[in-house]
């Protein structure tokens, strides 16, 4: 039974690798038929894996039924318009439906297992980890504006000193706090690193690649 | 020169995160205008200030590789177009800065950020050319409206490098940035 939590417990190195996959097989497809299977399993993926609001889903499709009209308007041909709209949302959607299926720490994980560089993953750690401290700060900026009078929404003019400035200063204090704490539990990015739950291939992995070669099969059937 | 340090790639970290809220801030504004380049446009007044720091604090080569590339794998969870477009234009950038010898003077540092929201701007029309198909590609390749938003967003990164100049200062008079 598919579960809304599957994909969740997939393995993320194995959903990079089927997304760029699918970036590819999108690229490359020519008929309406096999992008149209495509992007029908994405939405599915996508509807039965995560709870998208209704404005959102709104906005996506009248910016999808736009680019319909704008393609058939300056291709005089709406078909094209239509494949070249869906061949859009397949190069678009893999990517949010497999980052928004994987947590910051599993993908941690999987990069440390690929043996990107120590110092890229110590980056990508920190801007999760503090992108929303950070913007908490600027909300809380935004608010001691308001306070004082100043609706820095209504006026751009003044957000380089009421907003940048400010935000700046509180910026590069973080990260000197962050580097002596970093330093002081003796953090080194060059040293290797262990992991306290490696990756490891299970089942639902298994099942999940052969659907993808499955799905990968149907789509090259409908193209030649 | 020394080698990378910790303290380095925590503050190229941060000021990736000013880069990515100053995106959150102003890329909605233009998301209905259907323009190559108006969102970097926007973006990059604010996002030059971080792109400033960064480089004015890091100096060497590399640090806007280090500020975007972090950047674009974090953008990547959104679409990998944005990822693509972002290396492909911090390549052009660190190419052309690499003849420099890196972001000491403020020179390099203008050059830096015209070149890197500039080729933001091309690298964004042809990935998203190549992505939308035709219909997008016919619009975006006029001259007309390429070449323009082309220097219009080098000039905003140039707004960016003036205000980053001005808080690296700000900063240095407040012992809290040493360059």
């Amino acid at each position: 039974m598919f579960s809304r939590k599957f994909l969740f417990s997939v393995n993320p190195l194995l959903k990079i690798g089927v997304s760029l996959a699918i970036v590819a097989v999108a690229l490359s497809l020519k008929t309406l038929d096999a992008i149209v299977v495509l992007v029908i399993v994405l939405l599915a993926l996508l509807v039965t894996s995560i709870r998208i609001p209704l404005k959102s889903a709104i906005a996506v499709i009248i910016a999808f039924l736009l680019f319909i009209a704008f393609g058939t308007l300056t291709l005089s041909n709406w078909q094209l318009a239509l494949f070249y709209a869906l061949r859009l949302l397949a190069l678009s959607l893999p990517a949010p439906v497999f980052a928004l299926t994987t947590s910051p720490t599993d993908l941690v994980r999987a990069l440390q297992a690929i043996k990107l560089p120590s110092f890229l993953v110590l980056s990508l750690m920190l801007v999760w980890r503090f992108l929303p401290v950070i913007q908490q700060e600027s909300q809380r900026i935004l608010e001691a504006n308001q306070l004082r009078g100043v609706e820095l929404s209504r006026q751009p003019h003044r957000w380089f000193s009421g907003l940048f400035v400010p935000l700046v200063f509180r910026i590069v204090s973080y990260a000197d706090e962050v580097t002596i704490g970093l330093e002081t539990r003796g953090y080194d990015p060059s040293l290797p690193r262990t992991i306290s739950k490696p990756l490891t291939w299970q089942s639902r992995d298994t099942v999940f690649t052969i659907a993808s070669w499955l799905i990968f099969g149907i789509v090259a059937h409908l193209e030649f | 020169m020394s080698r990378w340090q910790l303290r380095d790639y925590v503050f190229a970290a941060f000021m990736t995160i000013g880069i990515a809220i100053a995106s959150v801030i102003t890329v909605p504004l233009t998301l209905s205008i259907p323009l190559p380049g108006v969102r970097t446009i926007v973006w990059a007044p604010f996002a030059g200030i971080f792109l400033t720091l960064g480089m004015a604090r890091l100096q060497r080569c590399g640090s806007v590789a280090l500020m975007i590339g972090t950047l674009a794998m974090l953008l990547s969870r959104i679409s990998w177009i944005i990822g693509a477009f972002l290396v492909g234009a911090l390549l052009i950038t660190e190419g052309v800065l690499w003849f420099r010898g890196g972001y000491r003077q403020r020179l390099d540092r203008l050059i830096g950020n015209v070149v890197f929201f500039a080729s933001a701007t091309v690298t964004g029309a042809i990935v998203g050319a190549y992505a939308a198909g035709d219909a997008f590609a016919a619009w975006i390749s006029q001259a007309w409206i390429l070449i323009p938003m082309t220097l219009l967003s080098g000039l905003a990164g140039a707004i960016g490098w003036w205000m980053g100049e001005k808080i690296v200062t700000q900063l240095q008079r407040a012992g809290k940035l040493n360059v």
